[in-house]
Order: C-alpha cells, then structure tokens, then sequence
C-alpha cells in the first residue's frame, strides 16, 4: 500500500494538531500552578509573606538570559539546518544543548541562594512555591534536554537539509520556547513583581 | 516514529501481537480486559461497604476469614476507610475510564470515522502501559505497612496530607493519578487528532456518529483538565514527600502558611468536567443506539451534538457548587448556582431528543436497546435529583450526605456502567467475531436494573434522611438507627446487582469461544465499521471509504423493499 | 414505626430549617413531574412502537421548523418552571434567612468551635464576655444553648477538614485550618440532639458524634452559672493548649 499526497498531508496536519494540544494541556499544568500562585497571593496582605525578603534577582536573571539565548540558538540551529550549512548547524545546536545545561546549573545556584536566606522546602508557603514550581520547570527542562537530544541524528553532516527530521524539530522547538515563555512568566511574576 | 498509514508488517509473534501492538482494535481489547478486572475488583469493595453498613461488627461472608484474619473476618474502620476511597478511585479511573474511554474510544473512533489506525500508534500502546503501570502502583499500595490511600477518593488535605495520613499508601495513590492522567493525556491527544485529521473523504463533523462525538468531547475536556489534576496531585505529593506546605494550614489564620481549600478549587475545576468525561461518551453511545434500534434517524442529531457540546462547556465554569458549605463569598456562590441550573436546558434537549428518536419508530429489543433505554431511565432519576444540590439552601442540609452518594452513583456510575454494557453487547460482535448470547443479557439487565434502583434510590432515601457519607458505623448516632431496616435493603439490592453481573460474566467469557460466529452486520447498522468483516481485518480498509450519507439512515421510504437502512458508504436514495 | 416515619428526615427544631425542606418539597414536585413525563415517554413509546407493533419507522430527522420548536420548549419550560423558580426561592433563602447573621446590637449566643480528630470543642466568652481569657467556658462533645434564642458559631478545625453538621437545623458548615466559618440558628424546642461530623476525617469520623442540649431559658442560665463556677477554679490557665479561641469578629 502506497502512501499517496493525500496521507501525507494528512500526516503532517496530524503531528501539527497533536502536538498543538499536547501542548494546551502543558499549558493547562503550568497555568493551574499560577492559579495557585494568584490565589496564594492575593490572600495575603504583604509579599513575600512572614517577613521574608525579597530573593535576590542575580540568578532569576542569569537563568532568564540563558534560557533566552538557548531559544535564539535552537532557532539559528533550524535555519542553518535548512540553508544546508553543515557547520553553523554543528556549533548552534551544541550551543544550544550547551545552554540547556547551563540553566539547569543556574537553577542549581538559585537553590543554593535560597538556602542561605533561610528559605527552605519547609519554611512556609513562599518557600513552597519558589521551589516546588522551580522544581516542576526545571523536571521540564530536564524533559526538553532529551527531546533535544532527540534530534541528534540531524546533525549528522549527510543528514542535514534533510526533510524528514523537519516536524521533529519543529515540534522539539515549540516545546522548547514555551518552557522559555513559562520561566519568563515564572521570572516575572515570582521575583521581579 | 510509525504513522496511522504507514502499514508495517502484521505482527506475528505473541508479543509483538498482544503486549506491544501498535493496533488500535488489539489497544481497545487491552483496556477492555484491564477494565472488567477492576470493575471486578472495585464491585467486590463496593460489597464490602454495603455489608459493613447492613451488618456492622459481623464477619464478611465467604471471603472475610480470609482477607482479615486478625479481627475474625468483620472489616476493620480503617480496611473501610481504604475500601470506600479505593472503591471511587479504582471504579472512576480504572473501570469506567478504561471500558468507556479506553476501550471503546480506541475501538470505535478509527473504525466509525473510516480511518486505518489512530494518528499516533506508539502514543497509543505507550498509554496503555502507562496506564497498566498506574494500576500497579494503585493496587501495590495495599500491601505496604499502614496500606492504602484512606483519605476518600477525592483525598482533601489536610487529611491526605502526613496531618492525617503517614504512611506511603496516600503518596503511591497521588503517584498512580499522575501516571494515569498522563496516560489518558496521551489517549486524549490521539482522539482528537484522529477525529480531526482523519476523518473519511466526506465525512463532515456532524456526519460522525453521536458516539465518536461523545468521545471527542470527551477527550477534549481530558486533555484540558486532567493536567490541572496533575498539578494537584503534584504539589501533595511536594508536600507530603518534600515538606513543602501548599496546603498546610494552622488552627487559626495565622498569615502566611498554605491553604486546604486550594486543593479543592484545583480538583473540581478537574472534577466537574470529568463526571462529564464519564457520562459523554455513554450519551453518545446511547444517542446512536436508540436510533440503530428503532430504525428511524436520530431526532435532532445535530442539536444533541450541539447540546452535549453545550454542557461539555458549561461544565468547566460550575466546579463550585461542590464547595457550597466552604463559605465562598455569596456573590460566587450565587454565580455557580446560577451557571448550574443553567445545565438542565441542553439536558433537556437531550431527553427530547432521545424521546422523540423513538417515538414512531420500529423498536426492536436487542440486548444494546434495553441498556440504552435504561440509560434514559436513570440518567433521568440521577440528572433530576441534581437539582436539590445544585440549589445552594438545600445543599446545605444534603452536602456530604447519601443523597449525593445516590446522585453521583445514579448519573456517573449506573448510566454509564449501563451505557458501556449496552457497547459491549453492540461491538462484541465486530470485535470478537462472535455474538453474545440474548437471553443471558436480557436476564443480566433485568437484574442489574431492578438492583441498581434498590441500592441507588436507596441511598437518596437514607440521605435526606440525614445519612451523612463515609461512615463505618452509622448507627452510634441517635437520629440514624431507624435507618437500620432500609440500609439492610440497599445491602441485599447491592447483592443482587452484584450476582446480576454473573450471566454477564458467563456470557462474556463463553461467547468468546462458543458463541454463534458473527455476521459482517448482526445489528443491520449503516456506519463504517459494519462494513467490514467481523472482526475487521489488520488495518481495517483496504480502500480508505468514501462516506456519502449520514451514520443514522434508517426508514427512508425510497429504499428497495426489504431493506431499511442504508450504509454511510452509500449515496443517499431519493425518489 | 411506620416506613414513612423511618425514612423522614430527623426532626426539624430551627426556625429556618422550614425553608429547605420546603423548597425541597417544592424541587420533588417539579422532579415527579417531569420524571413522570420522561418514563411516560419511555414505557409508552417502547410499547406502542416496538418492532411488533410498528412495522414501519417514521422517516424524519427531527429538524423540521415544528420539531426544532417543540424541543426548544421543553428546554425554556424546564428554565423558566424549575431553575429560575428554584434559583430565586434559594436566593431569598440564603440572603435573607441563613446569611443574614444577627447584628452587633442582638443579643446572641456565641460560641468558638474547634473541631479535631475526633472531638468537638466549644467555647462560650464566660462572665468578661471576651474570648481566650481565663474565664471562658469550655466543653467538649456538649454544646448548650437555650431554646428561642439565636445561637451564633464560628467554627474553625485544628488538623484536617471536619464539617459540622447539625441534621436538626438542617444546617452544616466545613470546619477548615486556617480559615473561620461562620453559622447562625435559633431552636425551637428543647431537647438533646446530635452533632455529626460530615466530612471524612480519618479513621474515626464515624465516632466524632457530639450532642446539641438545648435547654429553656431558665435551665440554661442555671447551667451556665454552674458552668462558670466550674470554669473559673477547673480552668487549667498554665496549659497553652486551652487558649486555642481567638478575637470574635462581629458580622457586619
């Protein structure tokens, strides 16, 4: 049995749309957590609660900037990989494998920071969601570090240009910027605000 | 990564056939199975309950010396405790889910919808096994020091927090729900992909049959709110592994600490949506089967597809009318109840419909007829009785009491159970390739009907009666023990209903091997899958079809003598 | 006991209790009704069109201007006849009867309640009139009020979720860490009734049962003197565990 133009279209729309709703329901985790976190927050008179101070923003910031260049770089990654260029596509993807371990060294640190400002696991509510919400990012992170590595085969140098890696990395990009999106919120709402 | 079309090679060895198939049709017999087992499981717990409630401190009969050894086989109140909250989980998530969903999602959505396989095989067997892991974890919980999960299946902290459960069975149980919600996210993802993409040239969305319908509501709500429950489960597990304390909470308010009642707000914004991811693909099979059987198209199928749309939506914005004794602001109260009553006018267009499909119509009985119609039946006592705790002053007396227990039980766990029967019996045929025996599921209705009415309606008796839930001695309370004689009878209707599943049993497992050896079509039905051979062959179409008329093309007065249906493959005949 | 007196609900003593079980009667009217004409439909239609009967099926697919009418009308008959009734009757209900607590200037009992696994502990301000003194009267399992007087609670729990449930007020509220609830009846008759926990709370839910004694006035002011007495020497003060009350927030 052949498979004709039809089902292959077919085929395509099918990995757009399934991954599109694998990734509402993602969505749907992470966005429960801020829920949770409004709520949390709202019903408090003052934040950061029971005369915590405020977590110093040096590695929010650091693992903002990371996870950021990581995006642009995976992206970079794709675009060379189409124009065919063996040796920017080698160097952005290690960059960007390279820049995923790194934020999850730069998370390792803001625990650390956490740790010596007496907030720990156990300190109360503050303390629970800077680092249980983290903690489930940073699971997410460790997720899109395989799925990176999913796609190694495409940078071998015979492979690249080669069309039938295209959904594969296209899918393992998207999930990659909207772990990037969700820790900028997390950044935004958790340490700057 | 293999693809619906992409046909590999028939598998022939036994594992490569039956553990790790990429087929939809063998993935639906693997839930199926997996289904039954614990239905068995979760029907023997349920009669545990009922007896320690008839009998209280008397020893369960048969089995009891065996299973509780140390109290003389009488069950102990914290066996009870783990038996009730197991006996919610294991039925909701384990039985209910896997038959309905599981089973029949995967059987009938490629094979209604004329499609080879689902979009993603290897999603699809991996959900299976992740599943089959849950069960593992669920059911290995018992056997570690302290047992199981004890906290209800709904688990509220403080109580399933290390507060009110030390122990690993309550962590293992947030585990089991995370592996499972992740498997039925990944079925989720499946369905609605395959319904969306590859549907048969022709088949527009209101040319689907009601029930893939059903299921595609049904997977929607699954893949936008079973996460949310994730994201419960996950921070009690933080909490109770990790010492986090999201939902913590001192006996006064003192600022600052976490909060019990967000874990509520997070399981019924899940919860609400999946008493309807129950009950949906039931209305859907239900909606076809009553058109099927009194050979007349569905009255109104495009406004029961809309309706049932209807309530998939306003499921989701009425969670908190399960909270009403939480003191929410009385604004929000109001709200809620107002968005709930709202939900009876599309269930009232359901019933109209339902009604006016077999008004004039030819009914003929069939075994799949009466459990459908039973379906009308009870989904009418349990959408009715709603109403009383959909009302906010009436649900201050009834909240938490056997009233809701008959409610609930009456609306997810008899229509549904009914409406899985009623597939069983219809697809068994196409998907074993042999018929079930009539008489057995006439005998196995009438039982399981006349007993499911006398535990259920019952129930509702004993709760407004004051009868509050979850009690394993009711009867140390003053106002409850003249409720002793009605509770023996709900106990001996449960018994009923539990032997009333034997000649199912039976006929289950006999027609299996012995039953008479299926036509292509028994039930003489025009959607997809009756054109195929019983069972269908690997990759079930040889030509993908082409459909040309709608799924319930029944009675048109311009088809050939001697024959009254038409197949959707067929151009609709005019005069 | 005749069945019909087994299976009614327990006797009611609240001057609101009245209210649900009438709109519940009202709700049970409306349900027979429209129960009565879905199973009409059931059992008539399956009788009079089964395949015996009826060789032939109709021909229509219910969309027809007249058909779309009809089922459109069940729907709005089933709005206006039932939810809006029912939406307005409730409203009342709650705004007017059990929301609208008693007022600064009323005279009210008031009681602290802190529920535990698994016991009820009840709390009256004593002789200052001021919660978590010295003076406060404190019971458990026994909850004493004086009939025709309005009784307010604020009821709090100390582990994990408890509701307090008194079938006879046909009235219950969550006992919640962390937060206050709030609820208000006044009795009718004297008597001693139960107290229910109503939310599973561990393994002995089933015996977290306490008892409402409702006395007349005079019996009550009798008990609550003795209970001063008893209160003021028994009071254990060095024990931190006993000053578990907090400041009485009033309603309005």
């Amino acid at each position: 049995m052949k498979i004709d133009i039809r089902e292959k279209i077919q085929r395509e729309e099918a990995s757009n749309i399934g991954f599109s709703v694998a990734m509402i329901s993602w969505g749907m985790l992470f966005a429960s957590l801020f829920l949770a976190y409004a709520l949390y927050r709202f019903k408090e008179t003052a934040w950061p609660p029971m005369g915590f101070e405020k977590v110093s923003l040096v590695w929010p910031t650091t693992s903002t900037i990371i996870i950021f260049l990581s995006s642009c770089t995976y992206y970079l990654y794709q675009k060379s990989y189409f124009m065919k260029q063996v040796k920017s596509t080698k160097f952005f993807y290690s960059v960007t494998v390279l820049f995923a371990s790194l934020f999850l060294v730069s998370q390792k640190m803001l625990w650390a920071t956490l740790h010596d400002s007496g907030l720990y696991t156990s300190s109360g509510i503050f303390a629970s969601i800077l680092h249980g919400f983290t903690w489930v990012h940073a699971g997410h992170v460790g997720i899109g570090i395989l799925a990176i590595l999913f796609v190694i085969p495409s940078v071998k140098t015979q492979n690249i240009g080669n069309e039938k890696f295209r959904i594969r990395m296209a899918n393992v990009g998207k999930f990659w910027h909207f772990l990037g999106i969700v820790w900028f919120l997390m950044y935004l709402t958790m340490f700057v605000l | 990564m293999t693809y619906a079309h992409g046909k590999h090679a028939e598998p022939k060895t036994f594992l490569s056939k039956y553990i790790f198939s990429f087929d939809h049709k063998v993935i639906a017999k693997q839930f199926l199975w997996y289904g039954i087992f614990f239905l068995l499981i979760g029907g023997l717990m349920a009669l545990m309950i009922r007896w320690t409630l008839a009998y209280p401190g008397e020893a369960f009969p048969v089995i009891g010396n065996w299973l509780f050894p140390e109290t003389g086989g009488v069950i102990p109140p914290d066996t009870y405790s783990m038996l009730f909250t197991l006996h919610g989980t294991i039925m909701i998530f384990y039985a209910i889910t896997p038959i309905l969903i599981g089973a029949f999602g995967n059987y009938c959505i490629p094979l209604m919808i004329g499609a080879r396989d689902m979009a993603f095989p290897t999603l699809n067997m991996l959900s299976f096994h992740l599943a089959a892991l849950s069960g593992l974890i669920l059911l290995s919980s018992l056997f570690f020091p302290l047992g199981g999960a004890a906290g209800g299946w709904t688990s509220y902290p403080t109580l399933s927090t290390l507060v009110g459960s030390p122990g690993i069975g309550q962590t293992l149980w947030c585990m089991a729900i995370f592996v499972l919600g992740a498997s039925s996210t990944m079925g989720a993802v499946n369905y609605i992909t395959t319904i969306i993409s590859f549907r048969a040239p022709g088949m527009g969305y209101f040319d689907m049959p009601l029930t893939v319908w059903g299921l595609w509501l049904t997977a929607i709500l699954n893949a936008i709110f079973i996460p949310v429950l994730g994201a419960g489960v996950m921070l009690l597990i933080f909490d109770r592994v990790f010492g986090t304390t999201f939902f913590l909470a001192g006996a006064a308010a003192t600022s600052g600490t976490g909060d019990p009642i967000l874990f509520q707000h997070v399981f019924w914004i899940f919860g609400h949506p999946e008493v309807y991811i129950l009950i949906l693909p039931a209305w859907g099979i239900v909606s076809d089967f009553l058109s099927f059987f009194a050979r007349k198209p569905a009255f109104g199928a495009k406004a029961t597809a809309l309706a049932m749309t209807t309530i998939s939506v306003l499921s989701t914005l009425v969670y908190g009318h399960h909270m009403f004794t939480t003191q929410m602001s009385p604004l929000l109260t109001q709200s809620f109840m107002t968005l709930t009553m709202t939900i009876s006018i599309p269930s009232a267009i359901l019933f109209a419909n339902w009604l006016g499909t077999i008004y004039k119509g030819s009914i003929r009985f069939t075994s799949p007829m009466l459990f459908s119609l039973g379906v009308v039946f009870v989904f009418g006592l349990g959408g009715l009785t709603g109403l009383y705790l959909g009302t906010v002053s009436t649900d201050l007396y009834l909240h938490d009491t056997y009233f809701v227990v008959g409610h609930f039980h009456y609306t997810m766990a008899a229509s549904v159970l009914l409406g899985g029967f009623a597939a069983i019996y219809f697809w068994f045929p196409k998907m074993f390739g042999r018929m079930m025996n009539e008489t057995m599921a006439k005998v196995h209705f009438w039982g399981t009907m006349i007993g499911l009415n006398g535990v259920f309606f019952g129930m509702m008796v004993v709760g407004h009666a004051g009868m509050h839930r979850r009690l394993y001695n009711p009867f140390v309370y003053e106002f409850l023990q003249k409720l002793i004689p009605i509770n023996t009878f709900i106990t001996y209707s449960a018994f009923v209903m539990g032997f009333a599943q034997l000649p199912f049993l039976w006929n289950f497992f006999h027609s299996l091997v012995k039953g008479k050896v299926a036509e292509s079509n028994p039930w003489e039905v025009g959607t997809l899958e009756w054109t195929l051979p019983s069972p269908p062959v690997n990759y079930n179409f040889e030509e993908i079809p082409v459909v040309q008329c709608g799924p319930h093309e029944f009675g048109n007065p311009n088809l050939p003598e001697g024959k009254d249906f038409q197949y959707q493959t067929e151009k609709l005949v005019e005069a | 006991m005749s069945f019909w007196d087994s299976i009614k609900a327990p006797l009611d003593i609240s001057t609101n209790g009245q209210e649900i079980d009438s709109l519940f009667l009202y709700i049970t009217a409306w349900n027979v009704f429209f129960f009565l004409l879905v199973i009409t439909g059931l059992f008539w239609f399956s009788y009079r069109y089964s395949a015996k009967r009826n060789k032939k099926a109709d021909y229509t697919y219910g969309n027809t201007k007249k058909q779309l009418l009809a089922t459109l009308a069940i729907g709005a008959a089933v709005f206006f006849a039932i939810d809006l009734n029912i939406t307005r009757m409730s409203n009342d209900d709650m705004l007017g009867k059990f929301w609208n607590f008693p007022g600064d200037e009323e005279d009210t009992i008031k009681v602290e309640v802190l529920a535990q696994q698994w016991m009820w502990n009840f709390r009256y301000a004593g002789a200052d009139g001021v919660f978590n003194t010295e003076d406060d009267i404190l019971t458990n399992h026994e909850l004493h009020i004086p009939v025709g007087k309005k009784v307010e609670f604020r009821v709090t729990s100390k582990d994990v979720i408890h509701s307090f449930y008194l079938p006879n007020a046909r009235l219950k509220v969550d006992a919640m860490p962390g937060r206050i609830s709030r609820l208000w009846f006044e009795p009718t008759q004297t008597g001693t009734f139960d107290i229910a926990c109503a939310e599973m709370c561990g393994t002995h839910h089933y015996l977290m049962q306490g008892k409402m004694i409702v006395h007349s006035q005079e019996e009550y002011l009798a008990w609550l003197g003795e209970a001063q007495t008893v209160a003021n020497y028994a009071n254990d003060n060095e024990n931190i565990d006993n000053f578990w009350g907090w400041k009485w927030e009033t309603n309005k």
